[in-house]
């Protein structure tokens, strides 16, 4: 599961001349190798275990797709499966127009003004996930939430039961995610932002370009790689999520499904069932599918093309 | 993709030690992860038991010698038992860790226990779970967790549970717990309302009806019951023979079509609707605002026997000399009257504990002889389900102050009442009731028109649990 993630901080550079490529890896290898222990421990080789585990039986033996199958076929597999990519797609689609909105709006601005307001958009970053789940929990009852009028009024919500509807838990946890992930992008996006040359900017004031047309026109394409690179990461953190549905389903006594998503289908699967094959089966379909988003993103975007 | 070439190498050769060597680690890593997770969803705290001098009294338990050290996980509402086992028993050290023994916590258990399982140690002596149905799947495989009771509790000790109770302690023919409480359902009646509004007490679930339609009128914001709890299926279907979990030979019969199960929906929706039975848990903020308080506004209440002062006084907050408890309520003139149950805590004995004796004679000691003043500020939570305690507690109750007068025959007569067609299954049920039921009702729709969605989601959890199900 963390192995996604992995794969996509350390991709390999796709179509770089081969013996230039050979030179720059050895010289690159001392400033990888302190991290080079962790990522097999904690990402390459709980990947392989899952995947010797997808393709085995509980007694050891080959099963081929045998285990897929029959989580394909399991009735919680197909609502998991759409719940986390309708999450992940609402949160995505906030995160690329909010970061890059706000961002772009930050460096517009006077240094001190942008400072104070990036440590702003980066606090509730602060708050580890399932802190930070806590403090929504208490967000979403109106008997005691700071913001009660507006769900009273704007969603016509009055109880913590109305509020975690079946029907809006996507947008629920998307709102979470956002609140507690996009600070630190912003951040990101602003430290892409400054790399951007001032001549550049300069030459479009004079060519006449005002302030939203630099945006748009000039650093919004400078950052592309940045922002598919903040979608290839966020893509695969988003459809593993687990512990925002899980404390919810707790706090509502139920409520809510203990299999919501994907990744509790597996945490169930193992635990309850005690079938481990069947969770790394359901691990192997994540990790698939945040491949196939990343190699989309990367070919789509020429995130790893160089201009040299 | 380079990573799925190296990973199809790697699965080729899984049998190199290189690679061995790859999946322990990963194992430990995976292991790891997944405990802190899991550590994140129950509280877990440790206490360590006290060593002063003074005797000890020990219990009745069949051999073995009692000291050294055990580890016992209960509930927070159990924890007091616990500490008193540690003041009566200096000789024994007692690491107390208390966990959610609710749904979560069976989750949590189901974790824990797989994961000392392979792991081949760390497993705790002793367990209190608050969910009836536990014990099924603790001794089953591949939990494979709990001891069986008899030899270790003596048989004269172990004739004093009523038969139902260890009935349902019963796994495969061999009794594996022993319950604390018996969880029967009666009808809780606020007497001081019932005397202001001129309202006589309702014997059956026509007249309860009737009456609720009456206080929607009457007295609107007034309940007689509420429908919210993720157990809120074993008050009302339960106690009306629904077959929801009915196992007969391999075959579980889960039947939510039933005329016993949609009379009952047909009876309850009206009330849904005009507000006297809201879709609430008596454990939600919002119900303790809106029904509890010193200006209560609970008219009547089906529910369990450790509502007692669990619920009305301890959560809801209302205050003294109102509440008591009558006979749970008869559908028609149908005869024998039945009930439903909400718990039956079982405590489970470890088969791997290495001090098995000392952990039996807690066990024992904890169902047997814990019964703290029933008058005073904190009783045995639930009716006891020994039978010597629950005579002792039952005196007790009935001169408890709380009471608006004596709760405790009904409390008795509805414990004999309970229905035995509703089988203990290895799945939990409750969150499927909460989540097709609840958060339909919620959302405005009827009882009857979510029966039969309830219906197949149960067998679909009976069946992904795999029992035969016939509908």
């Amino acid at each position: 599961m963390t192995s996604a993630r992995a794969e996509a901080t350390h991709p390999r550079g796709l179509r770089a001349p081969l013996a230039r490529g050979r030179r720059r890896g050895a010289r690159g290898l001392p400033f990888i190798l302190p991290y080079l222990p962790f990522l097999i421990v904690f990402g390459i080789a709980p990947m392989i275990y899952a995947l010797d585990l997808a393709f085995t039986g509980a007694n050891g033996g080959w099963a081929g797709f045998h285990n897929f199958a029959r989580t394909f076929t399991d009735y919680r597999f197909r609502p998991a499966f759409q719940h986390i990519l309708l999450y992940t797609g609402v949160w995505l689609g906030t995160l690329v127009v909010f970061v890059v909105g706000l961002a772009l709006l930050l460096h517009g601005r006077a240094n001190r003004v942008s400072s104070g307001f990036r440590f702003l958009f980066y606090m509730p970053g602060a708050l580890a996930g399932a802190a930070s789940v806590l403090v929504w929990l208490f967000m979403l009852d109106p008997a005691v939430s700071p913001g009660s009028f507006l769900l009273r009024h704007l969603f016509n919500v009055t109880l913590f039961v109305q509020a975690i509807a079946p029907g809006n838990l996507p947008f629920v946890f998307a709102m979470i995610a956002f609140w507690t992930g996009a600070g630190g992008w912003i951040v990101v996006m602003y430290g892409a932002l400054n790399t951007i040359s001032r001549d550049l900017e300069e030459a479009a004031r004079i060519d006449g370009a005002g302030p939203l047309t630099i945006a748009l026109r000039l650093k919004l394409p400078l950052i592309r790689k940045w922002i598919a690179y903040m979608v290839i990461l966020s893509f695969a953190t988003g459809t593993q999520l687990f512990i925002e549905p899980q404390l919810v389903n707790e706090a509502s006594l139920g409520l809510v499904p203990d299999t919501w998503s994907s990744n509790q289908l597996a945490y169930q699967l193992a635990f309850r069932y005690a079938d481990f094959n069947s969770a790394a089966a359901i691990a192997v379909d994540l990790l698939l599918i945040g491949l196939v988003a990343a190699v989309l993103i990367v070919t789509r975007t020429g995130l790893f093309r160089r201009e040299d | 993709m380079a990573l799925i070439s190296r990973a199809a190498h790697a699965r080729r050769r899984s049998r190199a030690p290189w690679a061995r060597a790859a999946s322990a680690v990963g194992v430990i890593a995976l292991a790891a992860t997944l405990a802190a997770c899991s550590n994140s969803g129950s509280s877990s705290s440790a206490a360590a038991g006290g060593s002063s001098a003074a005797a000890g009294g020990s219990s009745a338990a069949a051999g073995g010698k009692v000291g050294g050290s055990i580890t016992v996980w209960v509930d927070s509402v159990r924890l007091p038992v616990a500490q008193a086992y540690v003041k009566a028993h200096p000789n024994v050290h007692v690491k107390i860790v208390t966990f959610d023994g609710d749904g979560n916590g069976a989750t949590t258990m189901q974790t824990k226990i797989q994961l000392w399982n392979r792991t081949g140690n760390g497993w705790p002596d002793v367990i209190f779970s608050e969910q009836v149905n536990d014990p099924v799947w603790m001794a089953s495989k591949p939990f494979d967790f709990a001891a069986p009771v008899k030899g270790l509790i003596s048989d004269s000790l172990l004739s004093q549970w009523p038969a139902p109770s260890t009935a349902q302690c019963t796994v495969n023919g061999v009794q594996i717990c022993v319950q604390d409480n018996l969880a029967q359902v009666a009808l809780w009646v606020n007497k001081k309302l019932m005397d202001k509004f001129g309202y006589t007490v309702p014997t059956t679930w026509q007249q309860w009806a009737a009456l609720g339609q009456k206080v929607a009128t009457e007295h609107p914001g007034y309940i007689v019951g509420n429908i919210g709890d993720s157990f809120s299926h074993w008050i009302y279907l339960w106690g009306n023979q629904c077959p929801l979990e009915q196992l007969k030979g391999s075959q579980l019969l889960i039947n939510a079509a039933d005329t016993h199960c949609t009379e009952m929906a047909s009876l309850l929706d009206p009330l849904i609707k005009n507000g006297t039975l809201p879709p609430l848990s008596v454990f939600s903020p919002d119900f303790a605002k809106k029904y509890g308080g010193a200006d209560d506004k609970v008219l009547m209440m089906p529910g369990p026997s450790w509502y007692a002062t669990s619920l009305f006084k301890d959560t809801l907050h209302m205050p003294a000399g109102e509440i008591t408890a009558t006979n749970p309520l008869q559908w028609n003139s149908d005869t024998p009257i039945t009930t439903g149950q909400v718990g039956g805590g079982p405590w489970i004995i470890s088969k791997h504990s290495a001090n098995i004796a000392t952990a039996a004679d807690f066990v024992t000691w904890a169902t047997t002889v814990y019964n703290p003043d029933p008058t005073g500020a904190s009783p045995r939570p639930g009716y006891p389900a020994y039978g010597p305690v629950a005579a002792q507690w039952l005196t007790g109750m009935a001169k408890n102050p709380y009471f608006a007068a004596d709760p405790t025959p009904a409390l008795k007569a509805a414990a004999a009442d309970i229905w035995t067609g509703w089988s203990i299954v290895t799945y939990p049920d409750q969150p499927v009731w909460s989540n097709t039921v609840v958060t339909g009702l919620v959302a405005g729709k009827s009882l009857t028109s979510l029966l039969p969605a309830f219906g197949s989601a149960l067998a679909q959890a009976a069946q992904a649990a795999n029992y035969q199900v016939t509908q």
